[in-house]
């Protein structure tokens, strides 16, 4: 009985002191919201790829797409949209979010989130996140508000009116812990 | 009084001045190391560990860098030193530097993150190449989308003229007429279509969306728009000669209704967009 107890000990404790504990996304949606008085529409990309290490009791997650999978339902708005935020330059949009790993326990955690886009870099301090721990994964989900000024994008119009500011990008995730 | 008051301080004050002077004077000897430690993006890292080691000795001297990521080692041997940083949620870094007599010697470090797109095995960079066809195909299909607009005026034009220019009691004023603004048309509609035809295509794209409903009807007034004003002089033709429109030139008018109802609702596709 006490060396079940013992060995059950050393088990649970063998990943405190593993080097890293990493995550991999083993699935995505990120979708941007975008409306004009007459008309709004939402991009679509499960592309993303991601990883997550947890280092000295901090976690950082990358998490990565390229511009061109965002899918809206119309090419030519996909390839506008493609234009106006540079993605021929700059490819890739990226999420990279550091929190404590005690964190990763709570229902909702607050995340401060760094995304490059359209050659431009935004911080977005305590965003709410759902997350949900399911086995060896963890399900976590949550709108980020970013907006075109963020990036430096000029807004494409349509009948002359520009589409509003505000492309809040919310962010479905599933990431397996290796 | 106050001048006797004044020479008599005089030595106390040298006392102290020297008494202050020496510990100044004793902390400039010997090198300082000092810096800013950034992240990947050029933001300060607050409490980042620094640590010098004299390479000769093995010595280490360690400080913490403070709310702007600068840090400071004073009174440091001359020498070479391993300067390592650490910092939570980023990658260490290690530099040598090599510290002279006397002096302080800046040293600037920039941490990575733990994880870089390389590990996703993204493709991350664009060219400027890339952006410029975008932008050429942006451009060119805002012109083609502006020139279509304003087609639409010699077109309406020219099927209300049309009304006046192929029945019995018609003028040649009014062909005339019909015809030079249906020769305006034509122009108008083959530039219109050439900076859509010429725009840059972005490869592996899958045609989506209202855009097919575009290019479709694009192969009905396409081709409307070559066969009408060759049915129309040919009409013409029948017309100056003083016969009736008969045979293919009858078609004309058909022809050109087809046309400019495809050419509406082409336009109409693509309108509640962005």
């Amino acid at each position: 009985m006490l060396k079940r107890t013992m060995l059950g000990v050393l088990l649970f404790a063998c990943p405190l002191y593993a080097a890293d504990n990493q995550w991999v996304l083993a699935q995505s949606t990120l979708t941007y919201h975008v409306s004009h008085p007459l008309h709004s529409s939402d991009g679509v990309s499960r592309a993303a790829k991601g990883k997550g290490i947890c280092h000295e009791a901090t976690c950082e997650f990358l998490i990565a797409a390229p511009v061109k999978s965002f899918d809206s339902g119309d090419s030519n708005r996909d390839l506008h949209m493609l234009q106006v935020t540079r993605g021929g330059q700059f490819p890739v949009v990226s999420v990279r979010a550091r929190l404590p790993e005690a964190a990763l326990v709570a229902p909702t955690i607050h995340l401060d989130i760094e995304i490059e886009f359209a050659g431009q870099t935004a911080h977005y301090k305590q965003v709410p996140f759902t997350l949900a721990l399911q086995g060896n994964e963890a399900k976590l989900s949550g709108t980020i508000p970013a907006t075109l000024s963020d990036f430096k994008i000029d807004p494409p119009s349509l009948l002359t009116v520009p589409i509003k500011n505000e492309m809040p990008v919310h962010v479905e995730m599933t990431w397996r812990s290796q | 009084m106050g001048q006797k008051m004044r020479l008599s301080l005089s030595p106390a004050i040298l006392l102290v001045c020297l008494l202050v002077a020496f510990p100044l004077a004793a902390q400039v000897t010997g090198a300082s190391l000092s810096g800013t430690v950034k992240g990947p993006l050029g933001a300060v890292i607050a409490d980042a560990k620094v640590s010098a080691k004299n390479v000769a000795n093995g010595q280490v001297t360690s400080t913490q860098t403070n709310s702007e990521g600068i840090f400071n080692l004073p009174n440091l041997s001359p020498g070479e030193y391993e300067v390592s940083v650490t910092a939570q949620g980023f990658s260490p870094k290690t530099a040598t530097v090599a510290l002279a007599n006397e002096g302080t010697q800046s040293l600037d470090l920039a941490l990575d993150n733990r994880l870089s797109l390389q590990d996703l095995g993204l493709e991350t960079h664009g060219s400027a190449a890339d952006q410029a066809r975008l932008d050429r195909r942006s451009h060119m299909l805002k012109v083609h989308q502006r020139l279509g607009l304003i087609t639409t005026v010699p077109l309406v034009a020219t099927v209300i003229l049309g009304s006046g220019a192929g029945g019995r009691n018609t003028s040649s004023t009014d062909r005339n007429f019909h015809a030079g603004m249906g020769a305006v048309t034509a122009g108008m509609y083959v530039t219109t279509a050439s900076f859509a035809i010429f725009a840059p295509k972005i490869g592996e794209t899958q045609t989506r969306g209202p855009i097919r409903l575009h290019k479709a009807l694009a192969w009905i007034h396409g081709p409307g728009m070559i066969l009408t004003p060759i049915l129309g002089a040919m009409a013409y033709s029948q017309k100056s000669n003083g016969e009736k429109v008969h045979g293919l030139a009858s078609a004309h008018a058909p022809v050109a209704y087809v046309t400019a109802i495809a050419y509406g609702a082409a336009i109409l596709s693509v309108s509640v967009k962005f």
